[in-house]
């Protein structure tokens, strides 16, 4: 089933064309890696499934619905870009941080009740941060912060987690330990993830969907015959090619897109 | 010590001061936060713009500041947020702006007199009965309206955009915490003045960052932080006979400082 469909999608500014053309469809389960070059419109396209920006032309439809006409914001996690550059001053513990994850389903004058802790002690169990609950977000490195802002998008049950460039500022051991982590929400609790990265390794290695956007949609299909897409290719140089982060190599021949 | 509580003056200056202090703790703490720091000095420049007009008009010296600031600061968060203008730019758009027409509204009233240094540095015999009642009623509501609004404005305050993905109407948030903060300002100009009502908003909160605390124990700080301040400061000034809001903020000051010190030991 389609969760998340995407026809003829154009945004466009006053100045210029940000996307256009652009359709997809995204399965529950579906682990859906969105690349392309910067200015490209990858954020964009983030914005509008998210319902931050509306598209000045095309349909989103989120779970069935017309996307101007229901959120769904409930089903959606969202982790935004440079979460390592968030205030370091700002005075929030981690406990504090994960349970704004429900501050938009709490109606007003209502405080945390038992149900909505025991959603909190799941999302910091499930990102492995419990034993952080009581440290201060300035206390935390970069990957901690990563899986603290996880914890707060998982902390609403979501169907969907989309997450903008997650390993930004992330040393390489925490950015391999936290795919591994992305990948087991994906296989265990199928949740279905959207990313935008640069990290082609990643794509490589984990992704069933790799979505290529650059004012177009270039191509749309698995991360293995990506790159025999000559388009594709050209973004990222001719003679390129995906070295895994398991350093498994993958060659084409000929056209995929 | 405790004939000050004999005048009538003190009495309300007390109950005001009191009701400012947890105002300008609750509001200053998400103001701050949000990198808006500057945002009560422009108010309170725009509610002399109020003053301005009242003492030309010849009209509520207390209603039209409130008005003036409520409108600007309504306009000043449509600019910020809406039209993506750079907060800092439209802030001091607002503030030179207003100081601006104030001063010549001012010089058109003849009002450059110790009237106007009393909304200028604030003065405690000042405060009127109509003040002390709407300024209660107006700390109960905005009492009510951040603990109803809490974890919604503290979302906002941390990060605007995952707070709008997540459903959360940041516009609206954002437009009740600079209104409020507006009429906030505008009550406390009699006791506080207006060159210093800025100060008292930024430095509990900026005392109570020193202790890296969560986010509960920040604000309790803060709180408690502010009323010290406001009350060691009326007691001194009715004693020393200095403008209530300069030893106000003077207090506050020492506080943050000591505090400072304490840390870098």
């Amino acid at each position: 089933m389609s969760i998340i469909r995407v026809r003829d999608l154009e945004y466009r500014t006053k100045e210029q064309l940000i996307l256009g053309g652009i359709g997809f469809d995204i399965q529950k389960g579906d682990y859906v890696a969105l690349i392309g070059p910067n200015g490209g419109g990858k954020t964009t396209l983030v914005k509008v499934l998210l319902g931050l920006i509306e598209p000045t032309g095309g349909s989103v439809e989120l779970f069935g619905d017309p996307y101007r006409s229901t959120r769904h914001y409930k089903k959606i996690g969202y982790v935004p870009q440079n979460v390592t550059l968030l205030d370091q001053n700002f005075p929030l513990s981690v406990y504090e941080t994960v349970s704004l994850g429900l501050a938009a389903q709490k109606p007003w004058f209502s405080f945390l009740g038992k149900n909505d802790q025991d959603k909190i002690e799941r999302a910091l169990e499930s990102a492995s941060i419990a034993h952080l609950r009581e440290k201060n977000l300035s206390e935390l490195s970069g990957g901690q912060r990563q899986r603290v802002m996880i914890a707060r998008a998982l902390v609403s049950d979501p169907e969907i987690l989309i997450l903008d460039e997650p390993s930004t500022g992330v040393d390489i051991i925490s950015q391999h330990k936290f795919y591994q982590f992305l990948k087991s929400l994906n296989t265990n609790k199928n949740i279905t993830i959207i990313f935008i990265t640069h990290d082609m390794g990643v794509i490589a290695d984990d992704v069933n969907r790799v979505l290529a956007v650059n004012q177009e949609l270039l191509y749309s299909g698995s991360a293995r015959d990506m790159l025999c897409c000559e388009a594709v290719s050209q973004l990222y140089g001719t003679k390129s090619h995906i070295v895994s982060h398991h350093h498994h190599h993958h060659d084409c021949s000929g056209s995929a897109c | 010590m405790l004939e000050i509580f004999d005048y009538e003056f003190m009495q309300r200056a007390f109950v005001v001061g009191i009701a400012l202090s947890i105002l300008s703790a609750l509001l200053g703490s998400f103001i701050v936060l949000k990198r808006y720091s500057m945002l009560p000095d422009t108010l309170s420049h725009i509610a002399l713009l109020g003053v301005g007009i009242g003492l030309v008009t010849g009209t509520s010296p207390l209603y039209i500041p409130i008005l003036v600031a409520v409108v600007s600061a309504m306009a000043i968060e449509y600019l910020r947020f809406k039209k993506q203008l750079y907060s800092d730019a439209v802030l001091s758009i607002f503030l030179s702006g207003a100081l601006a027409i104030a001063v010549i509204l001012i010089n058109l009233s003849n009002g450059f007199n110790a009237s106007l240094f009393s909304y200028l540095f604030g003065s405690i015999t000042a405060v009127s009965e109509e003040e002390v009642y709407m300024s209660v009623a107006f700390t109960f509501l905005c009492v009510i309206l951040i603990l109803g609004s809490y974890r919604k404005l503290l979302f906002t305050t941390l990060d605007e955009q995952s707070a709008q993905a997540s459903g959360i109407k940041v516009f609206w948030f954002n437009l009740m915490l600079v209104t409020l903060s507006a009429v906030a300002i505008a009550l406390s100009i009699r006791i506080v003045g207006i060159l210093l009502i800025g100060a008292l908003m930024v430095l509990p909160i900026s005392t109570a960052l020193l202790y890296k605390v969560n986010f509960a124990k920040t604000l309790l700080l803060t709180l408690l932080i502010s009323i010290l301040s406001v009350i060691s400061g009326l007691f001194l000034s009715f004693y020393l006979g200095f403008p209530t809001g300069a030893i106000i903020v003077l207090v506050a000051l020492v506080i943050f400082v000591t505090t400072l010190a304490g840390t870098l030991i």
